[in-house]
């Protein structure tokens, strides 16, 4: 089956994340249980509360050094972190893609990028400025460093896009119906090829201060459907998807990872923090039914998989009640645990590991886990490097605010 | 006491995130790589900094570094006195 008139396929990925700042060392890190997840220092300055200390799972090195080699020039101050993964990991998934300067990008290619919120160190930075050392001057660039767009736009004009270019914003399912939406624009025959994921850069004082007031948080780290599981911890970085038009792929000879065979997209209608089963399983039905996954096929889950005790359960619920008789061989990851929730890059991050793990018919583990909660009855992926016999991924990702995405890819024949 | 070339230019590799070698004084705004997003970022510290006024063109009008260098010690004296 197809998601419209014309198929959509995966033909590059980029990922900058706690795991390793490319496609391969992301991989490799959560393929082998390599978790990033640690606690680190937040220090608000002299003009805020005292430093606190809490999980999180961070980039490492020079994101600016490691974007002025990978471009070849330099980007100086002008963009936020949130920014900067996003121009990498276009870079490397048109790389990988074969797609670096070729004329279908001036003429027939879109950009869609996903993020929760926007460019927060930009924000806090000048709100520190205004309110703690009261200047009433705030540094010029604030505004192209925060705008949620600012993504979108840094990658078009370094890329040449000049087709569709927009953000999306749902939460933490934002990557999710960034591909959606770009996937849509190639089935509509707008473009043929699309750059989708997204970015999201929120680790700072008072940011994880607010994630903290939500109750939502770990003391300790991530155990999706563990027993003991206390809450999410906060990752950052970026992934981005090249998909393109099936027949524009095949002419041009391009190398296919996976077919975007099916998608579903729903909202609770219901609470601002707490999941319904009813919203996720609308979701994950819709993607299954349109990409066949349903059939008695081996099926790799990527759950949410926030480990929240709500969550968790919800999801488990979910998945019995959309695979029924099947739902306990199914092979469920939950790589939150690995790099912590990437808010609006969760979704992509989780499909690029999700796809590479078909590609290599080896699971990566769910980290952190304690032992059985009988609410989360799964065949959960629990060794590291455990193969696996699927082809088709599910990709789930439900949002604060009851925004639901799923979507199913498939391994060419 | 007088400003110096070198903290001016620690300012200037600073803000624009640029490597300090070569902040040099025959440099151009072209060869440092200094775009006109840039050169607004490193007007607003130095305005902050020494509490002087910049025209955000100075740069453009002076040529090189060490016109531009000597322009900013300039006001920035003037206006201490």
């Amino acid at each position: 089956m197809a998601i419209g008139p014309r198929r959509v396929v995966v033909t590059g990925m980029g990922a900058v994340c706690p795991l390793g700042p490319d496609v391969a060392q992301t991989w490799a890190a959560a393929r082998d249980g390599h978790g990033a997840i640690a606690p680190h220092l937040f220090d608000p300055g002299a003009n805020g509360p005292a430093p606190h200390t809490t999980p999180a799972a961070l980039v490492k090195g020079d994101i600016v050094g490691l974007a002025e080699t990978t471009l070849g020039r330099r980007i100086g101050a002008s963009l936020d972190p949130f920014a900067l993964y996003a121009l990498l990991t276009c870079h490397q998934a048109l790389t990988q893609a074969g797609l670096l300067g070729a004329e279908v990008l001036k003429r027939r290619a879109a950009v869609v990028l996903g993020h929760g919120f926007a460019g927060i160190q930009t924000l806090e930075l000048s709100y520190e400025r205004f309110y703690g050392q009261k200047s009433a001057r705030v540094h010029p660039l604030t505004v192209p460093r925060v705008m949620v767009s600012a993504p979108v736009s840094a990658v078009a004009m370094e890329f040449g896009i000049r087709g569709p270019v927009f953000a999306v914003s749902s939460a933490c399912s934002s990557s999710g119906h960034a591909i959606a939406q770009a996937a849509a624009l190639i089935t509509s025959g707008q473009v043929d090829v699309a750059m989708a994921g997204g970015s999201e850069a929120i680790a700072t004082p008072a940011c994880l201060r607010a994630w903290e007031g939500l109750q939502a948080m770990s003391p300790t780290t991530c155990r999706p459907f563990s027993q003991g599981r206390d809450g999410m911890v906060i990752g950052e970085g970026g992934g981005t998807l090249v998909l393109e038009d099936l027949e524009h792929a095949r002419a041009r000879g391009a190398p296919i990872i996976a077919e975007l065979t099916g998608i579903g997209l729903s909202s609770d209608a219901f609470h601002l923090t707490q999941p319904s089963l009813e919203g996720a399983v609308s979701a994950m039905t819709a993607a299954c039914a349109q990409g066949g996954l349903l059939d008695g096929r081996t099926v790799l889950i990527s759950a949410h998989g926030t480990g929240t005790p709500l969550n968790d359960a919800n999801e488990a619920a979910a998945i019995h009640a959309v695979f029924k008789s099947n739902a306990k061989t199914q092979p469920v990851i939950a790589t939150k645990s690995a790099h912590g929730h990437l808010i609006g890059a969760a979704t992509v991050i989780q499909g690029v590991i999700g796809l590479m793990a078909l590609q290599n018919a080896v699971a990566p583990p769910i980290l952190n886990w304690l032992g059985q909660d009988p609410q989360c009855d799964l065949n959960l992926v629990l060794g590291p490097a455990t193969k696996i016999e699927a082809r088709s991924l599910l990709l789930n990702a439900f949002a604060f605010g009851g925004l639901n995405t799923a979507l199913a890819f498939t391994l060419p024949e | 006491m007088a400003i110096s070339d070198d903290e001016l230019l620690d300012v200037i590799a600073q803000e624009a995130l640029i490597d300090r070698a070569k902040l040099l004084r025959d440099a151009t705004l072209e060869d440092i790589g200094l775009d006109s997003v840039d050169l607004v970022s490193v007007v607003f510290v130095i305005e902050e900094k020494y509490h002087v006024e910049i025209a955000e063109d100075a740069f453009a009008k002076t040529g090189n570094l060490g016109q531009f260098l000597d322009t900013l010690k300039a006001q920035i004296e003037k206006t201490k006195a």
